[in-house]
């Protein structure tokens, strides 16, 4: 009995915890033949939790589907599609040690890159080196791309296809704004598509009266918030992610400050920015890589955009926004672009990808030479009734500009 | 007249740092124990703001009255029955176990509230007065009313209740104190005890301004660390002079250097103090 309570209890516990591992490593071993595993790093827990939570969303949504119609045809034979996920806890070099960890260790056939340009990037490292194609569901920033690297493709236009439509729209339809002020946060996208917007501001002839940088984390912006407003620019432009925005937002309504257009990226495309900053929310402008209202017919499992729209809200009981839906796009290019190579073999979906000419539910989808998608037309959306109204590009407009935020 | 904005933003943001370190820095002064659970206490105490004015529409300055006994209560028994084992070991050994506490209640709050942000929105909003042009919310200025008072209530017990005194008595000499019939481990408790419930209301207070989620702990912790620091420990006047000096800082410096520099100038600030005068503002020496 002794032995029971001392020394024999922890050896029984082992052997039996063994003999479990070992039963699911050969049950999943007996499965791997038919199925294709997918590596996801996602920041899921820590600061960006909530994007990498959304992207998660759309790998899922695209899974259950490819599944619930057999799996990923290859050569007649069907397999499943299996995402294996991990954490890096919004830490940049664990997304690199995950990424490897996933190519040496999880045995994954391809990979989706980590969340936003920053991570995206050091982790393509990993994946470039082991020559294993993978898809950056969010990185836009064109310094991810000027690496050299063949085996990277991202979904996201480069930050100034957005910037510039929307510079032109207020040029044109708000003539007294001259003056701009811009807040960034300092992190690679937010910073990167502030400084697209300071260029593109400059060549259509607007002062730039303020570029300032927010250190991450930032809780208290009264003091910034209150020189932008004594410098009285007509256009405000922050940068940001969903908290930073709230934040800001709440803050500029507290100070009173109003301007004929403030301009947010990337709050104002997510419904819980819409619902949380209510009726705050009323009249910001911003831009993003997608939107709902797009009625694009594609080739993908998707087919159409309401058709994708439709499955999101079946299963999420919400409406999805370009990160989600961004996601979701990358499994289905990784379908077709399998389905076409008609082989695992990495080199050829590779170059399946590279020679991806298609129209998808996220719209038409062609890969530069440098591996970034150069076939969007990023929309322009304004919020209004709380809801996002396109005002860009015109086959899908769905409302004029309004002017003053208050 | 921005500059005038500016101080009174400064002084506003100072009194709700005051808030936001006063428990923290009585449970360093008297226990000497580096409570990195602080952070988390804010937080729940924001999400139970939120979750009562959301479900049972009861105002945030009700749940004071609500929170206050509950995080006493919590702390008291943390202090009990976990903390009280190892109050003796090394700063490490306490350290370590806050930190380990902390990472429970963090990610516990993750797991059942998700990391999405919320916001706590009264309906209808307060609005801001406006005086010459300078602009205050009407809800921090109530919360900085709110913070003062309940730092207000602290000195009070301090000074003037017998409980308090053996807390200060404790601070001052924990050996002198036993030899005067203290009862140092009920002692440690209370304090502890008063350290969550103060956190648990500032909580409540912060999420009237800030947004809610369980990532920002570590940023109200770091505030909390910085205005000990700045102020001294353990005193009621301390973290108030400490959350004013680091309000100030950081809204000056970014009006001159810029938004990104204000974090940068205020732990530059900290080394100095570190350096310089580490019994902070008001703190007195042999007690940093």
């Amino acid at each position: 009995m002794l032995c029971l309570k001392s020394a024999c209890l922890p050896v029984i516990l082992g052997i039996a915890f063994v003999a479990l591992a070992g039963w699911s490593a050969s049950a999943s071993l007996a499965a791997a033949d038919d199925v294709i595993r997918f590596g996801a790093p996602l920041p899921l827990t820590g600061p960006l939790a909530p994007e990498g939570i959304k992207q998660q969303q759309g790998y899922d949504l695209w899974a259950e589907q490819a599944n619930k119609a057999g799996g990923i045809s290859i050569g007649g034979k069907k397999y499943k599609v299996e995402i294996v996920y991990a954490d890096y806890q919004s830490n940049t070099p664990r997304a690199v040690q995950t990424t490897e960890q996933m190519i040496t260790q999880d045995n994954i056939n391809f990979l989706f890159g980590a969340f936003g340009s920053g991570a995206a990037k050091a982790a393509s490292t990993v994946s470039e080196k082991y020559k294993v194609p993978t898809i950056a569901a969010a990185a836009s920033s064109s310094q991810v791309y000027d690496q050299g690297y063949k085996y990277l493709f991202g979904t996201y236009t480069p930050n100034d296809t957005l910037t510039a439509p929307l510079t032109q729209i207020i040029r044109s339809q708000a003539p007294d704004v001259k003056k701009v002020a811009i807040l960034a946060r300092n992190d690679l996208f937010p910073l990167a598509i502030a400084q697209e917007m300071e260029k593109s501001g400059k060549a259509n002839g607007l002062e730039v009266v303020y570029f300032e940088k927010y250190a991450i984390g930032t809780l208290d912006h009264s003091a910034t918030l209150s020189q932008i407003k004594s410098l009285a620019p007509q256009w405000i432009f922050i940068t940001g992610y969903i908290n930073d925005l709230l934040l800001i937002r709440k803050q500029m309504v507290d100070q009173q400050m109003k301007a004929t257009v403030v301009t947010m990226i990337a709050g104002p495309a997510y419904q819980d920015f819409i619902e949380s900053a209510a009726q705050s929310a009323e009249n910001l402008t911003s831009a993003s890589w997608w939107h709902p209202a797009e009625q694009y017919a594609g080739t993908d499992i998707f087919g159409s955009t309401s058709n994708f729209v439709k499955l999101f809200h079946e299963k999420y009981k919400s409406d999805p926004d370009y990160g989600q839906a961004s996601a979701a796009l990358c499994g289905a290019l990784f379908q077709i672009a399998i389905e076409r190579a008609g082989s695992l073999d990495k080199d050829k979906v590779r170059d399946e990808l590279a020679k991806l000419d298609i129209v998808t539910f996220f719209g038409p989808v062609k890969f530069g030479a440098n591996g970034q998608i150069n076939s969007l037309e990023p929309p322009v959306f304004q919020i209004q009734g709380s809801r996002p109204i396109v005002l860009f590009p015109q086959a899908i407009k769905q409302g004029e500009l309004k002017l003053g935020v208050n | 007249m921005w500059v005038a904005q500016v101080l009174i933003n400064a002084l506003v943001l100072g009194c709700l740092y005051a808030c936001i370190a006063i428990g923290f820095s009585l449970v360093w002064g008297v226990l000497n124990v580096i409570n990195l659970i602080h952070g988390s206490f804010i937080v729940l105490g924001a999400y139970l703001a939120w979750g009562l004015y959301q479900s049972l529409s009861i105002s945030p300055w009700y749940v004071l009255v609500i929170a206050a006994p509950l995080f006493f209560i919590l702390g008291y028994l943390l202090q009990r029955l976990l903390l009280n084992r190892v109050i003796t070991a090394p700063v490490l050994v306490t350290l370590t176990l806050t930190f380990g506490l902390d990472l429970i209640l963090n990610n516990a709050m993750i797991y059942f509230f998700k990391a999405d942000y919320r916001k706590l929105t009264l309906s209808p909003p307060m609005g801001s007065i406006s005086l010459f042009d300078v602009v205050v919310p009407v809800d921090r200025l109530i919360a900085t009313a709110s913070a003062l008072a309940l730092t207000g209530v602290l000195y009070l017990v301090l000074r003037r209740l017998r409980v308090g005194r053996a807390i200060v008595a404790v601070r001052l000499d924990r050996d002198a104190a036993i030899l005067m019939g203290v009862d140092v481990k009920s002692i440690y408790a209370i304090a502890f005890g008063l350290g969550a419930a103060l956190a648990g209301c500032a909580g409540v207070l912060m999420a009237l301004i800030f947004p809610i989620s369980p990532l920002t702990s570590s940023t109200y912790l770091g505030k909390a660390f910085v205005v000990c620091v700045l102020g001294g420990l353990g005193s009621v006047s301390g973290a108030l002079a400490g959350g004013l000096l680091l309000a100030l800082v950081e809204g000056v410096g970014s009006t001159f250097f810029g938004p990104s520099h204000a974090t940068t100038l205020s732990f530059a600030l900290l080394i100095v103090f570190l350096v310089v005068r580490p019994q902070g503002l008001l703190g007195r020496k042999g007690f940093e």
